[in-house]
């Protein structure tokens, strides 16, 4: 019987040996030091984080098991190269204890006998470990070398290639020990590239993309609390990020640990239409400026390595932040530079500056005559919120002032005639201040939360309902820097609980759902509107929906700037839908309704309907707005 | 230069008017307030003579307290300092009322050049610049649209009716009332607000600036105007409905 | 202090329009006070002038002639009629309410301890003058207080002038003394505002298309009312995306904002990211088909029908009134 290989381990270095291991091994730790310190440095030299807490620490433990150890980001958004990573990086893992005895060997103190159980177990699982990883890294160099995605920018990273080889280096040199004699020359060499290698990699480490080895661990345990984030601003010098100076530690540490995998891109709206803004090239952007000036400067943020132009061309879709695999929030950081451009009166931009003095000196982004609100309420019979209903009916800018908002709304109040819900509208809404919010205008944004927390406050809401899913979000997560907001709820959600209700249409009627991206990704609802779209037809889903749902172009204040460079991010999301075949799009937010409403007129007649998800349902209903039953 | 503004602080476009109790004005109480528009650029014209030329500019503004919002609204403009004309009645006085007592708040200054909007959103009168002038014995000019400082004095870009303008020089001290539309107003910003804070507003107090002159004209009873319905939608012919177009835009809306 | 006195206004070389209404108001005026109503004419030639008003029913016409009223200045003017007032001490003084009066007459008026009760829309009993509040949702009824003349100017287009009015006045001409040293102001000549570029933000007459029109070979229909108005052509988004207009002509919340005195939309169903351009306009018409399109929602005057008709014939109509 022939005994299975053992790792072959060589034994007995010379003194010259161990000295030459010795010495290399303190060169590369202390290579890898050096180069780690300065960015350590301007991590923690940044700015502290002021609402940064560590509870919960179970939410944090969790995302760290979840997205680090299980890879689960990593692999859910691109199955394949997420496989072939998971494979290098549990990899890594198992070689933790096998590099360790390696390294002691050469001291000969080795703790792991290669022929005892436990050594034999553990040699052969890492051996596992080690050819899974070798195709792992075989795949993904394919993938950059070979395959070249554009997302992963150009040019072609060398650095990249080396550490690829090396990875396979010591997958190979690893495996080949199996098949050599611990007595063999051959074994004594094995180990001394397997050595070199380890040793070379590690000083690489620090200043290229492998520095989220070190850092994204961190990174995803520090993370902010919830999607997209905007931090409150604190003090009277602190207007956003301005400079250096006004980076946070997380967002320094966050700007070291991006891999350059370029998801963020991938899924980038605005990245994808051709204009200038690249989620990654914005966090690389904010490396490359800590990098030159650090993080005490006064070097504005907005300069050499980052655009105005580009920071004012996010859609906060957050497709970026919600894929990013190692935990970065794009959001914070790209509304951050905004604030500090706008708060700061540096942004110059007509449109821009159109919104804002409307909402300064009016109670809309419209700009338009509240009367006009008055007129359409008066007309509708929408009764007053007097504080004895149960709803507090939200109509927006877009359900006030948009003739087809107007129609969502409208339909939306049948539908909770019918149910025989109470609800009344507010005389003196104000715009929640999403799109100041999200263009960086704290001073306007606070105005408008303030006065409507006033005013909601006095009429003594409890609950809100809003076909709008900016209005939502804005009032249950921003209002809360000022005031603790009434319960909100999006139509959507209203509908879905009710639907028992409601008739249903029999329909084999093909109808596209869109998410929109304050419905989805802000606020985690997919099955509400989709139940609420069964309903009434037979549910096409696009190509890219839930989660992965493409931007209709208008969010972050974009529905109210000028004209784009490049393709329309509503056309494109427009085509997408209307190539479903579906006789319908279904939509759940009065922006992308808009959008999507320009977009298919510009096509010309032909194009699907397009149907708020209130008007699938009010079509169902009797033409008597009451319920028979009620 | 050293440049004084005078704004009025006017209910918000937007806002809910109800005639009051007395007939003769507005309910004010839950009214909102705004800088009034023609103001603000006026305000605009004068911070880009500042940067341009250096100098300085005033923010003048009389009416009861609430107008301090608005007078630092300006200072987060970018004024550097403020005076504020502390009446209650500025709203029942007539324009030369008001005028007078502006003129004897600038006089102390000895301003290179006042600025005025044109017309306020609220009373309308449209004249204050051009009695503040006449009050101060200054030269003056209305609905300009731009300010040029000269070696002489200034040039400024009037605009005439009809789509037709005019350049005129003069000598300062002058007195101009600005036209909305010359510039492109400037949004508040966070660090504007911040920096307010510490700009010096001076308040006066009406009675400090002399007894106002009796009114010459008085605003007795405040009525909605007739409501017409909002759309009327003209039938007949096309060719009935073009004439009838062309007579309502005529004497009705008397926009050609 | 007796008489009602009516400043009339040279337009090319006339008595402009709204001068004529302004004689309409000073008749209706001097009819409730029982007053005499007269004509002044200031300028440096102002005989034609005079004999026009000769003719229009006044009692008196005064031609306020001095070499320096020729160019428009406010200190020449306010010099020259001041001396007018304190000469004939009328009761009322009516202008009409042009760019020229909103300069000097209020420093007039300051000057002789009065104030202008401007912009007049209609004169009540009393006389109670009727001015517009709140950007014409109240109106506000102004009452002269105290002794001295009353000054008025009136809205252009609120009184109808008298086509009727006939008469044989008698005319004098008043020489006020006015020095070259006194004009403090040196105007240029007037010139048009510049005419190569769009602007449409400046735009007093607008004609705006929409996507009604179909075909950009159907441009020209509009393009002629355009003309036949004195007014700029604009479009809604389709349009201009089509690259049938330039997106210089382009008005909505991507492209210009406008505020004319009329907006007059074609085939436009004014979603919001148009109307939020023009939102601003003091007057909107619109034409289209779909009597529910939205832009109904917001016009003052709406005809419903197919624009190929009705376009035509509001271009005919308009021509026949200004001829």
């Amino acid at each position: 019987m022939i005994a299975p290989p053992t790792l072959a381990e060589p034994s007995q270095f010379s003194l010259v040996e161990r000295l030459i291991f010795i010495g290399l091994a303190a060169t590369s730790i202390f290579l890898f030091i050096r180069r780690l310190q300065p960015i350590l440095r301007r991590i923690l030299e940044s700015k502290k984080d002021p609402d940064f807490h560590l509870a919960p620490v179970g939410r944090r433990v969790w995302d760290l098991v979840w997205e680090v150890m299980c890879q689960a980001k990593v692999i859910r958004q691109r199955p394949l190269p997420g496989l072939a990573h998971a494979f290098v990086f549990w990899g890594f893992c198992a070689f933790a204890l096998v590099t360790l005895n390696h390294c002691a060997v050469g001291l000969d103190v080795g703790f792991l006998d290669s022929t005892g159980w436990f050594g034999r177990f553990y040699s052969y699982l890492a051996a596992v470990f080690a050819i899974a990883c070798a195709a792992g890294i075989t795949g993904l160099f394919v993938r950059r070398f070979v395959v070249r995605p554009r997302w992963l920018g150009e040019p072609l990273s060398w650095e990249s290639g080396l550490i690829a080889l090396l990875i396979f280096l010591l997958m190979v040199t690893y495996l080949g020990a199996f098949a050599v004699s611990e007595e063999s020359a051959t074994a004594r060499e094995l180990w001394w590239v397997h050595t070199l290698t380890l040793l070379m990699f590690l000083p690489i480490i620090p200043h290229t993309k492998h520095l989220h080895l070190v850092l994204s661990p961190a990174t995803i345990f520090l993370s902010r609390s919830g999607f997209s984030r905007i931090p409150p601003l604190v003090g009277d010098e602190d207007f956003g990020l301005v400079a250096g100076k006004d980076l946070t530690q997380i967002v320094s540490l966050q700007a070291y640990s991006c891999v350059e995998c370029g998801r963020c891109t991938e899924h980038c709206p605005a990245a994808n239409t051709g204009k200038l803004l690249n989620p990654k090239e914005i966090v690389l952007g904010l490396r490359a400026y800590l990098n030159e000036f650090g993080p005490a400067s006064s070097e504005p943020l907005l300069g050499k390595y980052n655009a105005q132009e580009a920071a004012f061309q996010c859609t906060t879709c957050g497709a970026c932040e919600f894929q990013c695999p190692v935990g970065i929030e794009h959001l914070p950081i790209l509304i951050g530079l905004r604030r500090g451009a706008v708060n700061t009166g540096t942004w110059e931009d007509d449109h821009g500056a159109k919104l804002f003095l409307a909402l300064e000196r009016g109670s809309n982004a419209l700009g338009i005559s509240a009367s006009e609100r008055d007129k359409f309420i008066q007309k509708q019979e929408f009764p007053i919120f007097d504080g004895t209903q149960e709803y507090c009916l939200w109509l927006g800018c877009m359900g006030g002032y948009d003739p087809k908002g107007r129609e969502i709304v409208a339909d939306f109040a049948r539908v909770m005639k019918y149910l025989g819900t109470s609800f009344g509208v507010l005389r003196k809404e104000k715009c929640t201040g999403d799109p100041v919010r999200r263009l960086g205008n704290d001073l306007a944004f606070q105005q408008l939360a303030e006065s409507n927390l006033e005013t909601v406050t006095q009429a003594k809401v409890k609950k809100i309902v809003s076909i709008c899913p900016h209005c939502v979000r804005t009032i249950q997560e921003d209002w809360k820097e000022y005031g603790p907001p009434p319960a909100v709820e999006h139509h959507s959600e209203f509908l879905a609980r009710h639907l028992s209700k409601l008739p249903r249409t029999e329909s084999s009627e093909t109808i596209a759902y869109h998410d929109p991206c304050y419905l989805g990704r802000y606020r985690d609802v997919y099955d509400e509107p989709r139940a609420v779209v069964r309903a009434s037809g037979q549910l096409v889903e696009a190509p890219r929906s839930g989660e992965r749902s493409f931007c209709c172009g208008a969010g972050g204040g974009l529905a109210f700037l000028g004209e784009e460079k490049g393709e329309r991010v509503s056309h494109v999301r427009a085509d997408e839908l209307a190539q479903t075949g579906a006789s319908v799009v279904g939509t759940a937010c009065p922006f992308c309704n808009t959008m999507f409403r320009d977009a298919f007129a510009s096509k010309g007649a032909g194009g699907p309907q397009l149907l708020d998800i209130a008007q699938l349902t009010a079509r169902s209903l009797p033409v008597s707005p009451t319920n028979p039953a009620n | 230069m050293k440049i004084v503004v005078a704004i009025k602080q006017v209910p918000e476009r937007d806002a809910h008017m109800q005639i009051d109790a007395s007939g003769r004005w507005i309910e004010e109480a839950d009214l909102q307030w705004a800088l009034n528009e023609s103001d603000a650029y006026a305000l605009e014209e004068a911070l880009q003579l500042k940067e341009k030329h250096g100098g300085e500019v005033i923010v003048l503004s009389a009416g009861p307290e609430r107008v301090s919002s608005t007078i630092r609204e300006a200072l987060a403009k970018g004024a550097d300092r403020a005076i504020y004309v502390d009446t209650e009645d500025a709203a029942s006085s007539d324009a030369l009322g008001v005028a007078q007592l502006l003129a004897e708040a600038i006089k102390p200054e000895n301003p290179d050049l006042v600025l005025t909007g044109l017309q306020s959103d609220d009373l309308g009168y449209g004249q204050t610049g051009v009695v503040l002038a006449e009050l101060l014995g200054h030269p003056h000019s209305s609905l300009i649209l731009h300010v040029e400082k000269t070696d002489a004095g200034i040039t400024v870009k009037r605009e005439l009716e009809e789509g037709w303008f005019q350049s005129i020089e003069m000598p300062l001290p002058a007195v101009l009332s600005i036209q909305s539309g010359g510039n492109k107003l400037r949004y508040a910003t966070l660090m504007g607000i911040k920096k307010a804070k510490t700009k010096e507003l001076r308040r006066v107090a009406a009675a400090e600036l002399g007894q106002p002159p009796k009114p010459a004209a008085t605003l007795e009873r405040i009525v909605l105007p007739q409501k017409r319905k909002s759309t009327q939608i003209l039938a007949g012919s096309p060719k009935e409905a073009a004439a009838a177009l062309v007579e309502k835009l005529k004497f009705e809306a008397r926009v050609l | 202090m007796s008489g009602v006195w009516v400043v009339l206004e040279e337009r090319g070389g006339r008595v402009g329009r709204i001068s004529w209404e302004a004689a309409a108001a000073g008749r209706r005026l001097g009819a409730a006070v029982g007053q005499p109503v007269n004509a002044v004419v200031p300028g440096a030639k102002t005989e034609a002038l005079a004999a026009e008003a000769a003719g229009k029913g006044f009692a008196k016409v005064v031609r306020l002639e001095h070499s320096l009223l020729e160019t428009y200045t406010a200190d020449a003017f306010t010099y020259a009629l001041e001396q007018f007032v304190r000469k004939e001490e009328p009761g009322y003084v009516v202008f009409p309410h042009t760019y020229q009066v909103r300069d000097y007459a209020p420093a007039l008026a300051a000057r002789l301890g009065q104030v202008l009760i401007g912009d007049v829309v209609a004169i009540a009993d009393g006389p109670a003058f009727v001015r517009q509040l709140m950007q014409g949702r109240l109106n506000g009824e102004y009452r002269h207080s105290g002794s001295g003349t009353c000054f008025v100017s009136v809205q252009s287009g609120a009184f109808r002038a008298d086509a009727d009015a006939a008469g044989n006045a008698t005319v004098e001409t008043l020489a006020p003394t006015i020095e070259a040293s006194q004009i403090r102001t040196k105007p240029g000549t007037p010139f048009r505002g510049s005419a190569q570029t769009v602007d449409l933000g400046s735009a007093q007459l607008i004609v705006s298309v929409g996507r009604g029109i179909k075909e950009a070979e159907n441009l020209p229909l509009v393009q002629e009312l355009a003309s036949a108005l004195g007014a700029e052509l604009a479009a809604s988004r389709p349009i201009c995306d089509n690259g049938w207009l330039p997106i210089e002509r382009q008005v909505g919340s991507s492209g210009q904002t406008v505020a004319p005195k009329l907006y007059l939309a074609v085939g436009i169903s004014g979603a919001i990211q148009h109307l939020v351009g023009m939102k601003g306009s003091q007057c909107v018409v619109a034409i289209n088909k779909d009597p529910d399109a939205p832009i109904f929602e917001v016009a003052n005057y709406g005809i419903v029908g197919d624009l190929f008709e009705v376009v035509p014939a509001v271009t005919e109509a308009v021509k026949t009134a200004k001829t």
